[in-house]
């Protein structure tokens, strides 16, 4: 007992730092202004969509100058976009702005805090600071609130099923309407804990899936309490009788389906407020279900058929302990297929949340998820033990029960610890997270975790992010970080951009390496104080104007010259510059080189007309460039002409 | 007419001249250190992994053009892999046929970028340069894979890396064994009871 105590006691302090390094829900994927624009006109609001959504109510942006004055009309709200918050901005002169967003997840209530800059002008961008606790590490009581609602649905719902499928007939109906009342007991403490927890800034609709978790818990108290108003039958029965319309109730299946019809329910709130819910995708969903139901029959029914049949029953007799056998035969047969499918849907689950296996100790959901697989298994080896040692022993009708009870007692003890480090790992957020970037991919050299980010999947100025982490903590002071860029098709030399560090571990390069459609490959080297240089190569499509890199290539006839326009970046926001490149192809199927092109703008607002530059050396033959500052939001006609020999027109909608 | 054909072939001349100077810092980088040139690369380039190799320094006054010499003994060199994991002081040798150069030979056991720092005095001029190869520099060290006929060699960076790999399997097949014998020894005593 001191043994299992002490397990307990690290397990549990193992938890408790693990939530000291929380990681975010509703995560930053982008914004317009993007993070480090530079407008040539101030926006009118702020526009930022989230990986999860938002709640209004407790979200905030902050737009500060860099006296720290606020220029936004504080007036946060529901953007439309999908997970999208806005905020109105007041006319700001130019300079350098700092965007500060506060963002509380929707789903389940966890809040995360970021920063980005722009600039208005041609001003520097200001510092964007650390954000002290980007993340708030669940507390204490958000834990306790998810591991008594995770404890009374794995009991209500096992018990339920036990004494549904599993159970002989005539167990003791007060033991099993004391299981079903504790589990009701602790789903309402439990969601209460959750409610309390978040307070005032409680979602709604976290709020909605908490109110019918709490329902579903006094379901359970309520049909536990039916068998003791069955005894009072007769004497109702003399009083004439109200309460015999709960008569059906009483009777033992009815109650037990309705019990674990609340079971089911309340597991499926558990469902909908974690992370498979708020990622949208209902394969995700389908697993998290399927894991919960399988871990709440599996860890409930052990208890159940611990208090229900093993503390009672006797293997006094050969035949006593032959029943108690075939018993712990059946709930194995149920738990063994219960882990399957629990183990099943873990793994399939792990294969869509982790990046790399590394992940199981580089990040804080991986060793949560590494400390639970850990429990399972030690549970599983204890049930296994129980299966292959003192289940043929009963069955062959020696006594075994007391034996089994201690390691059932046992396997009971872990799977508290169990549910407890699934409360911390579903306050984590998993690796796998959604980005806006076209290239998002991650490689583990050395002991450094490496993950690249390429925000266009189009030819020309882009910006290129290495996300550093050693570990549990991102790498910060690298002497330096560089990207080399060379192409697989065609000899373009090799270039190089230095990043800087724009965050804790974050180190962003801005430039127009990749001037042509291709296979890229980029080289990153990152030089650490006193190590020897960390490097790999990451490889890049870039995408062609006509291909799916670009969602505004559109092909012109003019003349007799066919023209493929397209923009970067492929999405053009309000106010930031935009590139407008034309590739000209003549009859023969070459590209057209020496041609002189003019853009005429009409739309929102006026824009002057502008003469493109051509370098084939830079930009590849036949292709033309035209550097606009920044237009208005809205659709613009943009004439092309070719000299005198014609004009085409592209339609260009720029987005708010 | 062979006058216009001589003056064209001795511009001719001179122009290749200058090319050829040029040739010589190829692949090289060139820094003006106060009234100094310093031009840095490898001796030999492209700089193969384990093929001797080392530095190659050339040292003129900017203005003239001007070979300096006798440094070798007031300028130091060493060369630096990643962020100074690992430094080898360079012994700077002359070369009588070339004023003005000095090497300081070493063979690059690992691929990717070389920093060389020359520290020192160049008369009553103090320097302290660092030199770091990149695409707008001097090449890095790389492999000769590609070029290796008909059998590859295996680098030894990659031999040690199998033989790590290696290493971890026969670890895990321990700690397998290992606990294969406990519960083995476990099940035997159990099965005695």
């Amino acid at each position: 007992m001191r043994r299992l105590a002490v397990i307990l006691t690290c397990v549990l302090g193992g938890a408790a730092l693990l939530g000291g390094a929380a990681e975010a829900h509703a995560n930053y994927v982008r914004s317009n202004p993007a993070s480090d624009a530079r407008l040539v006109k101030a926006p009118s609001e702020i526009r930022i969509e989230f990986s999860e959504p938002p709640d209004p109510k407790g979200s905030e942006i902050q737009v500060l100058d860099t006296n720290g004055v606020r220029h936004d009309k504080r007036d946060a709200g529901l953007s439309g976009d999908p997970n999208g918050l806005r905020v109105s901005v007041d006319p700001i002169p130019d300079g350098g702005y700092l965007v500060a967003w506060t963002a509380t997840s929707a789903v389940d209530g966890h809040t995360t805090k970021g920063n980005f800059a722009f600039v208005v002008g041609n001003g520097p961008l200001p510092p964007v600071p650390e954000v002290a606790e980007a993340a708030p590490p669940p507390s204490l009581l958000e834990i306790a609130g998810r591991a008594l609602s995770y404890a009374g649905i794995a009991l209500g719902l096992g018990t339920a099923f036990f004494v549904l499928f599993v159970a002989p007939s005539g167990i003791d109906p007060r033991r099993e309407s004391w299981l079903l009342s504790v589990a009701g007991a602790l789903i309402v403490a439990g969601s209460l804990a959750l409610v309390a927890d978040q307070g005032p800034k409680l979602p709604p609709r976290l709020g909605v899936m908490l109110a019918v978790r709490a329902f579903a818990g006094l379901v359970l108290a309520a049909v536990s309490v039916t068998p003791r108003l069955a005894l009072m039958r007769p004497v109702v029965a003399i009083a004439g009788g109200g309460v015999m319309t709960i008569g059906p109730l009483a009777t033992f299946r009815p109650r037990r389906m309705i019990a674990l019809a609340a079971g089911i329910a309340a597991a499926m709130t558990a469902t909908l407020v974690s992370h498979a819910t708020a990622l949208g995708s209902i394969k995700s969903m389908a697993f998290d279900f399927v894991h919960v139901l399988s871990v709440s029959v599996w860890t409930g029914g052990v208890v159940a058929l611990l208090w229900c049949v093993l503390l009672v029953r006797r293997d006094d007799t050969a035949e006593d302990a032959r029943a108690l056998g075939a018993v712990v035969w059946r709930f194995s047969v149920t738990a063994m297929i219960a882990t399957a499918l629990l183990i099943t849907a873990g793994v399939l689950q792990a294969f869509d949340r982790l990046v790399l296996i590394n992940d199981l100790y580089e990040t804080p959901y991986g060793v949560a998820l590494a400390v639970k697989i850990v429990l399972v298994l030690v549970a599983l080896a204890i049930g296994a033990f129980n299966l292959l040692r003192w289940g043929p022993r009963l069955r062959a009708g020696i006594r075994a029960r007391t034996a089994l009870v201690r390691d059932t007692v046992a396997e009971t003890g872990i799977f508290v610890v169990i549910i407890v480090a699934a409360s911390v790992l579903t306050a984590f957020a998993p690796p796998a997270q959604p980005s806006a970037s076209a290239y998002d991919q991650t490689q583990h050299v050395g002991d450094l975790r490496l993950e690249m980010l390429v925000a266009s999947g189009g030819a020309g100025r882009n910006t290129y992010v290495l996300r550093v982490h050693q570990g549990l903590a991102p790498v910060s002071g690298a002497e330096k970080v560089a990207f080399r860029f060379t192409m697989v098709e065609h000899d373009m030399g090799q270039q190089e951009l230095v990043a800087m560090e724009r965050a804790a571990g974050e180190y962003v390069a801005e430039g127009s390496p990749t001037a042509m459609y291709g296979t890229w490959k980029i080289q990153t080297v990152v030089r650490l104080a006193g190590k020897e240089d960390v490097s790999t190569v990451f490889t890049v499509p870039v995408s062609a104007p006509t291909g799916g890199g670009t969602t505004t290539s559109q092909v012109l006839t003019v003349g007799r010259y066919t023209m493929i326009v397209f923009t970067d970046p492929a999405t053009p926001q309000s106010g930031a510059p935009v590139t407008l490149y034309a590739v000209l192809i003549g009859a023969d199927g070459n590209p057209v080189v020496g041609k002189q092109l003019r853009a005429t703008f009409s739309g929102p607002s006026s824009q002057a007309p502008i003469d493109s530059t051509e370098n084939a050396a830079t930009l590849g033959p036949g292709r033309y460039k035209f550097d606009i500052a920044g237009l208005d939001a809205g659709t613009w006609k943009v004439t092309l002409a070719v000299g005198n020999e014609g004009t085409g027109a592209y339609s260009l909608v720029v987005s708010r | 007419m062979s006058r216009v054909l001589a003056a064209v072939a001795t511009l001719a001349i001179v122009a290749s001249s200058f090319a050829f100077a040029s040739n010589i810092a190829l692949g090289h980088e060139r820094r003006s250190v106060g009234p100094y040139s310093f031009v840095v690369g490898w001796i030999n380039e492209p700089a193969y992994v384990n093929a001797a190799n080392g530095l190659s320094l050339d040292v003129t006054e900017t203005s003239s053009s001007k070979p300096v010499e006798g440094l070798a003994t007031t300028l130091k060199a060493e060369v630096i892999v990643g962020g100074g994991a690992k430094t080898l002081s360079l012994d700077l040798a002359t070369d009588e046929e070339t004023p003005g150069h000095y090497a300081g030979s070493f063979i690059p056991t690992k691929v990717g970028d070389y920093i060389f720092h020359v520290f020192g005095d160049v008369g009553s001029t103090k320097v302290d340069e660092r030199f770091e190869s990149g695409p707008k520099t001097f090449d890095g060290v790389v492999s000769t894979d590609p070029l290796q006929f008909p059998d590859k060699v295996p680098a030894n960076a990659d031999l040690a890396a199998r033989l790590d790999s290696i290493q971890t399997g026969v670890i895990a097949g321990i700690v397998i064994a290992a606990l294969a014998l406990l519960v083995s020894v476990g099940g035997l005593a159990m099965r005695r009871r």
